[in-house]
């Protein structure tokens, strides 16, 4: 990996150095207030990239364009070499292979852990439903809660109901995951074992854009860090860069914040 | 986790409830009944005189009410029972009633009983308690309606209605046994073999019609659906044909059979007294239900045609009086219909099933928008499609969270049906304006001995009805997340 990039216009590719998320000019605006500013961001195969800056810079919506859940009013978005446009199949496609976390959770209350795992595989992929059941399993054992299978989300801890999430993000065996402040909304002391199992994922070599400000996890993990301000990518570079050497005013405001 | 993984708000209720268990049985066992009257009834002199006060009134209520209870002359009542139950039936044909409700009495049982085992099982299954339902609860969840049914029979003349009210309880004590008794596999198509039965109950009524093979057709497509959808089909065209060839294929050899059948019934002209009350009811909620539904994702729609038409409807039948709507169907609608005018009571179930979904259509809309937008992102970033992840993930959730206020729908529903006498329907309310103006009673001012009658029933059936609903609402609060 290269020592240090710095490159506000982080098109720089790490991982394999095949091109994962190639993001291009995109701005994106919610009625008239802007949201993101002219975005130019690459992500290579098995990638890991942390998204930090200030709340209301961007973050979320920056990778919910990514799989359409907003959709972005200049540029392109290139996710494994299918342009995101507003042809359905072409959003349901890209959509397939990207799974996303959010901050809640959003695990389907009325569906029991092992359903929530299995819905999409078995109404998206039409895998069979004994074969989706063992896939889940497995991947409840990855995430180390197989024994909760039959519950339901609500009797759940935080931190378990997170698991379940990425779990069911996995289950579609995609090529990107999408993280958006996952241990946000947890007690301290749930938050390592989210962030264990997500170390486990990045060690594997799943592609992940992560936004937290758990800068530990950065640290670890990340080949990249991504600081976002005003709807702009501010600065890019390794955690250490972050850690040792930030360049920019509003980066190093922002880090004496957190750290 | 450890305590099998229940979360901190969960074990917080439960304490509540043991608290509260324990709370009822210190009340219950510790005090002598002079210790309860003083701890609830005279704690303070303010308790005390409101304790005297209301008592007062309920004594004198009840003294005045019971004095009146025995000195009517009930004989109006007994003389009109069969009116007030079933309206002019044709004495030779009641055998087809009793028919009809012990199908449905059945139903009902074999359907609750199904449904509470299946309840249970899932509480099993992921090592929640669950409050089995022993007989002497469900005597106190339905006492009203067994008290009120014993009432109304206590009236009659001749044995066969006390045989056949006694024969009804057995059975509906033996099919919820039986209900619950069940296979699995048979449990959890309960659903579908009730609305089956219920279908050929009114086939029995009103004989073998298009109608009615339409309506089990309809059961038979969704029910054989929901076997090969179980299965595993492979995607695109070729899964739907597998899924749906099928289910078409049994659907229209089950409409073809019903209309071949020959077997002539009573239209309902001649239907009448407490059993089209309670028939235009169920028939309205039922029916209404799935256009409601339907109405609801219309209005929610993007496409423009079906919005502003479902937006029309729903506003146009929930601005206007149900009594207009009625005079409309009776009056107009015909105008509209093809064919010969058909009878009163069809112009006025479709005017009821037209205003129940309208009504339901908004209590759904509720429902919808009460489902967080988290759910549908979450669905919709696997790559479902817009219509899987309504069906699957926003409307189960939202029906299930407006099943209360769908409960509150029926009642009024079932009061507002006696609106239907006002087109010349003889249902339970009118009844009793019929049997006043006979000869034998006519000018005798015995008006208030039916209209309590009457009152007795309504009041009886919606008690029942909104303590279930209450049941639900805390079932649905603390079982289902
Ligand atoms: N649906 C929306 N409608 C209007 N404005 C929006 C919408 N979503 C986001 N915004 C605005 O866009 C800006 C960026 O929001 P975004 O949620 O991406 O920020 P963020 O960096 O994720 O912040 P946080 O750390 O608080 O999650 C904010 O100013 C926000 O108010
Ligand atoms: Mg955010």
């Amino acid at each position: 990996m290269n020592d240090i990039i710095v490159n506000a216009d982080a098109t720089e590719v790490g991982g394999t150095g095949n091109v994962m998320i190639d993001v291009t000019n995109v701005d994106k605006y919610f009625g008239d207030f802007q949201a993101l500013h002219g975005i130019n961001m690459k992500v290579g195969e098995q990638e890991v990239v942390v998204v930090i800056g200030p709340s209301g810079s961007g973050k979320s919506t920056l990778i919910r364009c990514i799989n359409r859940l907003e959709r972005h009013d200049r540029g392109s978005i290139v996710v494994d070499g299918v342009e995101l446009s507003d042809d359905i199949r072409n959003i349901q496609e890209i959509r397939r292979e990207t799974g996303m976390v959010f901050q809640s959770f959003n695990l389907f209350p009325h569906l029991s852990v092992l359903e929530n795992i299995t819905l999409a595989p078995r109404n998206v992929r039409n895998v069979p439903k004994a074969e989706a059941e063992a896939t889940a399993m497995e991947l409840l054992e990855r995430v180390k809660i197989p024994d909760q299978a039959r519950k339901f989300p609500g009797q759940l801890s935080g931190g378990q109901q997170q698991r379940v999430a990425i779990a069911r993000s996995l289950a579609m065996k995609p090529k990107v995951l999408l993280f958006d402040e996952p241990t946000s909304a947890l007690d301290p002391e749930m938050i390592k074992e989210v962030l264990d199992t997500m170390k486990d994922l990045a060690n594997e070599g799943m592609t992940m854009i992560c936004v937290t400000h758990e800068m530990g996890f950065a640290r670890e993990v990340a080949d990249r860090v991504v600081f976002m301000a005003d709807g702009e990518i501010v600065e890019v570079g390794t955690p250490e860069h972050f850690f040792t050497n930030p360049q920019e005013e509003r980066t190093q405001l922002f880090l004496s914040q957190i750290l | 986790m450890s305590n099998s993984g229940l979360s901190a708000g969960d074990a917080q209720l439960m304490n509540a409830v043991a608290e509260a268990e324990a709370e009822s049985a210190r009340h219950g066992q510790d005090l002598t009944p002079g210790q309860w009257a003083k701890k609830n009834l005279f704690d303070g002199v303010l308790n005390s005189i409101f304790t005297l006060v209301f008592g007062s009134i309920a004594l004198v209520t009840i003294w005045f009410g019971a004095r009146w209870f025995i000195d009517s002359d009930w004989e109006i009542v007994r003389a009109n029972l069969r009116l007030f139950m079933v309206g002019q039936f044709p004495r030779d044909d009641l055998f087809r009633l009793w028919v009809s409700g012990y199908i449905v009495v059945f139903m009902g049982g074999f359907v609750a009983g199904a449904m509470a085992h299946n309840a249970q099982d899932l509480a099993d299954m992921q090592g929640v308690e669950y409050e089995r339902a022993t007989w002497g609860s469900l005597l106190r969840r339905f006492w009203t309606i067994i008290a009120i049914i014993i009432f109304f029979v206590s009236f009659a003349r001749t044995a066969l209605p006390y045989i056949g009210v006694a024969g009804g309880m057995v059975l509906a004590v033996g099919s919820r046994e039986l209900g619950w008794r069940a296979p699995a596999a048979v449990r959890a198509r309960s659903v579908y073999i009730g609305a089956a039965l219920f279908i050929i109950s009114m086939m029995v009524l009103a004989g073998t019609s298009r109608l009615g093979g339409f309506a089990l057709g309809a059961v038979a497509l969704a029910w054989v659906a929901s076997e090969t959808g179980k299965r595993d089909l492979p995607g695109g065209g070729a899964g739907m044909v597998q899924r749906w060839a099928p289910a078409i294929l049994v659907a229209v050899v089950v409409f073809v059979v019903t209309v071949l059948l020959p077997y002539d019934g009573y239209g309902w002209e001649d239907w009448g007294g407490l059993h089209i009350t309670l028939f235009t009811t169920v028939f309205g909620i039922g029916m209404g239900m799935p256009i409601g539904i339907l109405l609801a994702l219309g209005r929610r729609s993007d496409l423009p045609v079906l919005k502003t038409a479902s937006v029309i409807f729903i506003e146009f039948i929930r601005g206007v009086p149900l009594i207009s709507l009625l005079l409309f169907s009776n009056l107009m609608l015909p105008l509209f219909l093809p064919g010969d005018r058909p009878a009163d009571l069809t112009l006025a179930v479709i005017v009821i099933t037209g205003f129940s979904a309208a009504y339901i259509a908004e209590i759904v809309r509720g429902g919808l928008q009460a489902v967080p937008k988290g759910q549908t992102e979450a669905a919709q970033a696997s790559g479902m499609s817009a219509g899987a992840v309504q069906r699957l993930i926003v409307l189960p959730q939202a029906l299930r969270a407006v099943i209360p206020a769908m409960v509150g729908q029926f009642i009024s529903l079932f009061k507002d049906t006696s609106l239907l006498s006002i087109i010349g329907i003889l249902e339970f309310l009118r009844v009793s304006d019929v049997a006043n103006a006979q000869p034998d009673f006519v000018g005798k001012g015995l008006a208030p001995v039916t209209y309590v009658f009457v009152a007795l029933g309504y009041a009886a059936f919606a008690y029942t009805l909104s303590k279930e609903s209450r049941r639900l609402e805390t079932r649905l609060g603390v079982g289902v997340r």
